[in-house]
């Protein structure tokens, strides 16, 4: 039964492939009536997570600002940490009808070598929004700013999985200060705040969207946030480039890539559409006002370079970890 | 009285009929998805996040812990009926409500069951109405070495459902600990035993084996022996439940809702958990452990009332925290951004009416699940009167489909499948199949939090005894370990009565 079943399966994917194909050298021939057909906006993590989120509400901004003429469609495609929904995308190069957006497994997936594709088999569009980390203690530590974690050698901070931003940016804040802090890894973002929390680690590097309900609450005390400059929604929170630690400097881009080799003007044509969305009001409501991002547009050119740099960052910690070779 | 004040108002308030019938529908959906082998919570609330966030507000949320709780309520239906968990947490109803379904008792155990969750249900949303500041400190207290304690003390309590043989048992529990450590080393990041394949990344999940394990080989085993098994003499009345069997399991019902809470309310920990250890603290207390796995409804009472009771406990760091302490809880968490409400400390204080209300849902979710669980008792029982070759076909697509439906993956169905081969020779071998379920879900939380304490602690071992919480649990261990000991040297009693067959 399963081997029809796969059979199946392989057999229809055959086929719209070579449906996909011909659609595309279709559109590479009269570029100028893209898009002509819906778009599958494939999502490699399950519902309601951060990825997805962020996936739907663009869906949704973009549709209801009617940026474009057809209807991006959604789809959940899990497993293999995001080596299944990413491999989808990949698979149908050069084709305009297939839109992912970034994760930290987009890169790491592909690192450990558990993916068949990596972030070059994609065509990076443009990102819309930029989202920091937030380094926070308890309220009850006694460290009132950043400069106050030297008079003490070691720290351990909670992450999520082993290689994620958080690790990385203790790796960078121990460098730069001198200390060491010591990642331990959970199993979801809420482990470690409880973790973070019940005093069970010292310091946290939060999303925005974490760090801004206990913060407000008084549980936790910012010390600095990951960006170039200091994010609208926290004007007070300093920058690590401010405090004199200029080389820490990371935060998440939010894009979307398409499978390599689509038309260039077909990258034109979503630099144009998420530039709108990026400054629009409904984006402004739905994402950047509730998780707290900083609002900002980054175009292909820029967004391949982040990409690149993102990937070279993970790839060097994974080295020093002993993870990968 | 305050708490009960503001939930009556949140009851009234939850009366909506908008509201209303989001919850009516989130319970009946939670049902079904709990009913369907393979689907459990998580994916029944994720896949109705998108659904439920279209009726906005306290309605969305509602509708999705309808979905949460509905499903604790389903998964014992194809337990005790066919003996194939409807998801993990219902599990463990499968050691005493199957042979119940076989003794022709179906009615009975699926009546247990509704009582149980019921009662599990209503202690569960008072702890959270009454209890959620005070319990979400005791949750914060619990990290990873204190984590690491209550796992030892878990798989010490656990130790008496091992079998007739310890041997066997302790051989199916490494076996289960070893199929737990599948996947991506969740702190070294190094792919451990999946041979290369993506697909086995994300590690084995629980309820794909435990369908294959439990379902899958009942099926097989049952073909083997006679397809046109006859069926067995069923009386209208076996198809009812028993108010009486209510009265009987009452301190199964307290002490599984009360360890279903405790337990529900850990960060990470979750509903099986909670079902397995309740489960084996009925046995341990009970005076005639012998009984257990015979189909008892003591055994249906226990697991049943703690599952229900760990769906509220779950949420108390959720509402409270703003902590999503399970897989669950962190996709409703998306549901409430997703209604443009902030999850965190100060959710109760700036946003009381919509706390209130949602809890006031619960509670009515609650009680409309026992009437509408209760009048399809006889129905579904009714479903053994369906001779073998015309409903096992059926069982088996609906498991397929279950199983596909979790990821869409052909992948996880070759795995129920592999799950039920494996089963019949663990059967014919005489090993049991449950210390294995309990090594797979158990060996990760313990192997995780143990590594995670050393890292913190630089490798100190003393650690795990300089903590009080840890301490205790463990002094605990030791003592739940040694009394059988002791009770033999002694000449008195056997208590952990690993005669029984499990």
């Amino acid at each position: 039964m399963t081997y029809g079943l796969s059979n199946f399966v392989k057999h229809g994917r055959a086929v719209g492939l070579g449906l996909l194909t011909a659609a595309a050298i279709a559109v590479s021939a009269a570029a100028a009536e893209y898009p002509d057909k819906d778009i599958k906006m494939i999502i490699p993590f399950g519902a309601g997570g951060g990825s997805d989120t962020l996936a739907r509400t663009i869906a949704g901004v973009i549709e209801e600002m009617k940026l474009i003429p057809v209807k991006i469609l959604p789809e959940n495609r899990t497993g293999g940490s995001g080596a299944v929904g990413y491999s989808a995308v990949a698979k149908e190069k050069g084709d305009p009808y297939h839109l992912a957006t970034v994760s930290v497994s987009f890169f790491t997936t592909p690192l450990l070598g558990g993916s068949p594709v990596s972030y070059k088999d994609f065509t990076p569009l443009a990102a819309i929004a930029q989202s920091p980390y937030i380094m926070v203690v308890p309220t009850s530590s006694e460290y009132q700013k950043l400069d106050d974690l030297k008079k003490t050698p070691r720290f351990t901070t909670g992450t999520t999985g082993v290689v994620s931003d958080a690790a990385l940016l203790a790796k960078m804040t121990s460098n730069a200060l001198g200390i060491q802090i010591d990642s331990v890894p959970f199993d979801g973002e809420g482990e470690v705040m409880g973790a973070l929390l019940g005093g069970h680690v010292n310091v946290g590097f939060l999303n925005p969207s974490e760090a801004m309900a206990q913060m407000k609450a008084g549980k936790l005390r910012p010390l600095a946030i990951t960006s170039a400059e200091r994010s609208p929604a926290f004007p007070d929170i300093p920058t690590f480039k401010e405090l004199g630690y200029g080389e820490i400097l990371h935060t998440q881009l939010r894009g979307l890539v398409m499978p390599a080799d689509v038309p260039p003007e077909v990258v034109t044509y979503w630099e144009g559409v998420l530039q709108k969305v990026a400054t629009s009001e409904q984006w402004k409501k739905q994402y950047i006002d509730r998780f707290h991002d900083i609002p900002d547009y980054v175009d292909a050119k820029g967004f391949k370079e982040v990409l690149e740099r993102t990937n070279a960052r993970y790839e060097t910690m994974m080295k020093e970890l002993g993870i990968i070779k | 009285m305050e708490p009960l004040a503001l939930l009556w108002d949140g009851i009234l308030a939850a009366t909506d009929p908008a509201i209303f019938a989001c919850t009516i529908l989130g319970a009946v959906i939670g049902l079904l998805i709990g009913a369907l082998p393979g689907l459990g919570p998580t994916a029944g609330v994720a896949i109705m996040l998108p659904v439920a966030a279209g009726f906005g507000g306290v309605a969305a949320i509602a509708c999705l812990g309808g979905v949460y709780y509905g499903s604790m309520f389903g998964g014992a239906i194809t337990s005790i009926l066919l003996g194939i968990p409807g998801d993990a947490p219902s599990v463990m109803t499968v050691i005493d409500g199957y042979p119940m379904a076989q003794k022709g008792e179906a009615g009975r155990a699926l009546g247990t069951s509704v009582f149980a969750s019921f009662v599990g249900g209503f202690l569960g949303i008072a702890g959270l109405v009454a209890l959620s500041v005070p319990v979400s400190r005791y949750a914060l207290a619990f990290g990873p070495t204190e984590m690491t304690a209550m796992m030892c003390f878990a798989l010490s309590l656990l130790s008496v459902l091992g079998g007739r043989n310890a041997f066997k048992g302790f051989t199916a529990l490494a076996l289960g600990l070893w199929l737990g450590m599948v996947g991506l080393d969740p702190i070294s990041g190094l792919p451990r035993y999946t041979g290369g394949s993506m697909n086995l990344f994300d590690g084995l999940d629980f309820s794909i084996i435990a369908v294959g394990l439990f379902g899958l080989t009942a099926i097989f085993t049952s073909l083997e022996v006679n397809v046109d098994k006859p069926v067995a003499k069923y009386t209208f009345a076996s198809l009812l439940p028993r108010v009486s069997d209510a009265v009987q399991t009452r301190w199964q019902l307290l002490q599984g809702s009360v360890v279903g809470f405790f337990v529900g309310v850990l960060p990470g920990v979750g509903a099986s958990a909670a079902t397995m250890i309740s489960y084996a603290l009925a046995k341990r207390l009970s005076p005639t452990p012998e009984k257990y796995g015979t189909g008892i409804v003591e055994g249906v009472a226990a697991p049943e009332a703690a599952n229900n009771s760990a769906s509220y406990g779950s949420m108390i760091p959720l509402f409270t925290l703003g902590i999503p302490g399970s897989a669950t809880t962190a996709v409703m968490m998306g549901g409430l951004i997703m209604v443009g409400l902030q999850p965190g400390p100060l959710l109760f204080t700036e946003n009381p009416e919509f706390v209130w209300s949602v809890f006031g849902s619960f509670a009515i979710g609650n009680l409309a699940l026992v009437f509408l669980t209760l009048l399809l008792t006889p129905l579904l029982a009714a479903a053994l009167f369906v001779p073998t070759a015309y409903l096992y076909p059926i069982v088996i697509a609906v498991i397929v489909y279950g199983v596909f439906a979790i990821d869409a993956s052909t992948f996880n169905v070759t795995l129920t499948i592999l799950a039920g081969g494996a089963g019949i020779i663990l059967a014919r071998l005489d090993y049991p199949a449950v210390p294995l379920i309990l090594g797979l879900v158990l060996g990760p939380l313990l192997e995780r939090n143990i590594r995670r304490t050393l890292i913190q602690s630089q490798g100190d071992l003393l650690v795990f005894v300089e903590r009080p919480i840890a301490l205790g649990l463990f002094i605990a261990t030791v003592f739940v370990l040694l009394i059988p000991l002791f009770l033999k040297l002694t000449g008195r009693k056997k208590i952990a009565a690993d005669e029984a067959e499990v």
